[in-house]
């Protein structure tokens, strides 16, 4: 049955395990990010190593390398996602250009989520509800 | 003579909005790119702000094609954050539906691919087949679409003697007619003829870019999270996994068409061993629990993740929706280069793509 394991890794660690999954042919099957209740930010870049989900999280960082070169457009399209809803600067990625958002709101209001809701607020939202 | 050809985001050919621009030399592609994010409905921001019933709402309107794979996908997050056990009836219930609707998913798909193709009797032929799923569908839920079967701890309906007749007896006129389908696509002159060799993604390729479901195998990748990481009640039936190694339209339409038999042969035991007992624990309204799980499901285009993060509230920390064809769309501009315009239309369509979810 299917297991969720979750690793806190330091940001230096990303591109080695990214490295270590692909030479052992694992599926990068997402990365995520969230923030915390804390009000930090939660990546995590989940690996299927069947049945299992390996999740590797970073907490705290907002500027983090990208493993595209490793995974490719499995890779390099979550970057740009969470780029444009999060404001996450992945180091190496291509963001000339939009993923969702129209091209219009990037530079003028903000990107993602902080355009619905500025990240400053979402996170002072967290920490009071907390 | 070069040309940069744009098609879309709204386009006759097109179901749902894209926009590829085509950089042609005479017939040929010898560049695409494809441009996505014009349906963006900020799915997974509503979401922080519901709680999990009306999350499963939400996430069933993510598409229409697939809406019980989102919502039983969720409910698993939800489920084992708080440590909730699933009757088995309740569990085979949701099996059931979710091979039905990959039965009315992939029919789908074959008829419109056929469409394409210029192959009209038998789009028209497989959408007639198509018609019993949906009749079996609706009269399990009520509903053609968004079939609202999935609770927090279980199903919403349960399955009568008659309606689990009923779905035998039309599992069986389903199998013959596949066959009847298999057989045609299989030796048909004209889908031979238009798909063979038509948007090859070899194996290398569909692993580097991490292509999921029918799509990956028609590519010879042999992956499915029902098999290779099983959930709910997978793991008590025996399927098999159609692969084909020819890695081009017609192994993809192959792929679906073989896979329409499997999920008749889950149905049949599913039902055929429906066991007794509750099918939910009950309608209630939980708290979501602290903690964070990931969740995925076999969607009839491939993996769906769904990531739930809880916070003892009600209402979602974070959802985070990752859906096949975000995996499967950046495979379309390497599958055009080298093809001729006229076949840029049916190649997009070969990966059956969804942009309602995967824009969310």
């Amino acid at each position: 049955m299917q297991e969720y394991k979750k690793f806190v890794i330091e940001k230096d660690q990303i591109v080695p395990t990214a490295e270590r999954m692909k030479k052992d042919g694992r599926m990068l099957t997402m990365i995520h990010a969230f923030i915390d209740t804390e009000g930090k930010m939660d990546i995590s870049w989940d690996y299927a190593v069947e049945p299992v989900i390996e999740s590797y999280h970073v907490i705290g960082e907002t500027k983090v390398p990208s493993v595209g070169d490793i995974y490719d457009t499995s890779a390099t399209w979550p970057e740009r996602e969470l780029n444009e809803l999060f404001g996450i600067e992945f180091e190496g990625l291509d963001t000339s250009e939009r993923l969702f958002l129209p091209e219009d709101m990037l530079e003028d209001q903000g990107k993602g989520q902080i355009m619905v809701m500025p990240l400053s607020e979402l996170r002072a939202k967290n920490i009071k509800e907390e | 003579m070069s040309y940069i050809v744009p098609i879309g985001p709204y386009h006759p050919a097109l179901e749902e909005p894209i926009h590829a621009k085509l950089y042609t030399e005479g017939e040929v592609i010898k560049d695409a790119e494809v441009f996505v994010g014009y349906n963006h409905r900020g799915i997974e921001k509503l979401a922080t702000e519901r709680n999990a019933v009306q999350t499963l709402v939400l996430v069933e309107r993510v598409c229409g094609i697939c809406s019980h794979s989102h919502a039983f996908t969720y409910a698993m997050c939800v489920e084992d954050l708080n440590q909730m056990e699933v009757p088995k009836r309740g569990q085979y219930i949701r099996v059931i539906t979710a091979e039905l609707e990959r039965l009315h998913s992939h029919m789908l798909w074959m008829g419109i691919a056929c469409h394409i193709i210029g192959h009209d009797s038998m789009f028209m032929h497989i959408w007639d087949v198509r018609e019993l799923v949906m009749s079996l569908l609706e009269r399990l839920s009520g509903n053609r679409v968004n079939y609202a079967m999935v609770i927090i701890g279980g199903s919403t309906r349960d399955i009568d003697d008659d309606l689990r007749r009923d779905i035998l007896s039309d599992c069986a006129k389903l199998r013959e007619s596949l066959n009847r389908i298999v057989d045609i696509v299989l030796n048909d002159k004209t889908i031979a003829m238009r798909t063979k060799g038509v948007g090859v993604l070899p194996t290398a390729d569909a692993l580097r870019m991490g292509a999921v479901g029918p799509h990956a195998r028609a590519s010879g990748v042999n992956v499915d999270v029902r098999r290779d990481s099983p959930y709910s009640s997978y793991d008590d039936f025996e399927f098999d996994v159609p692969v084909c190694d020819s890695c081009d339209v017609f192994a993809r339409i192959v792929v679906r068409a073989l896979e329409c038999l499997e999920s008749i042969k889950i149905i049949e035991q599913a039902l055929d061993n429906l066991p007794e007992g509750p099918y939910n624990n009950g309608f209630k309204l939980v708290k979501i629990k602290e903690g964070q799980t990931v969740k995925r499901h076999e969607a009839p285009r491939g993996q769906l993740s769904h990531m739930v993060v809880g916070a003892n509230k009600l209402t979602n920390h974070r959802v985070s929706i990752h859906v096949p064809s975000y995996k499967n769309t950046p495979t379309v501009p390497f599958m055009l280069r080298n093809n001729s315009v006229a076949d840029a239309g049916l190649i997009i369509a070969s990966i059956d793509p969804c942009f309602s979810c995967l824009d969310r």
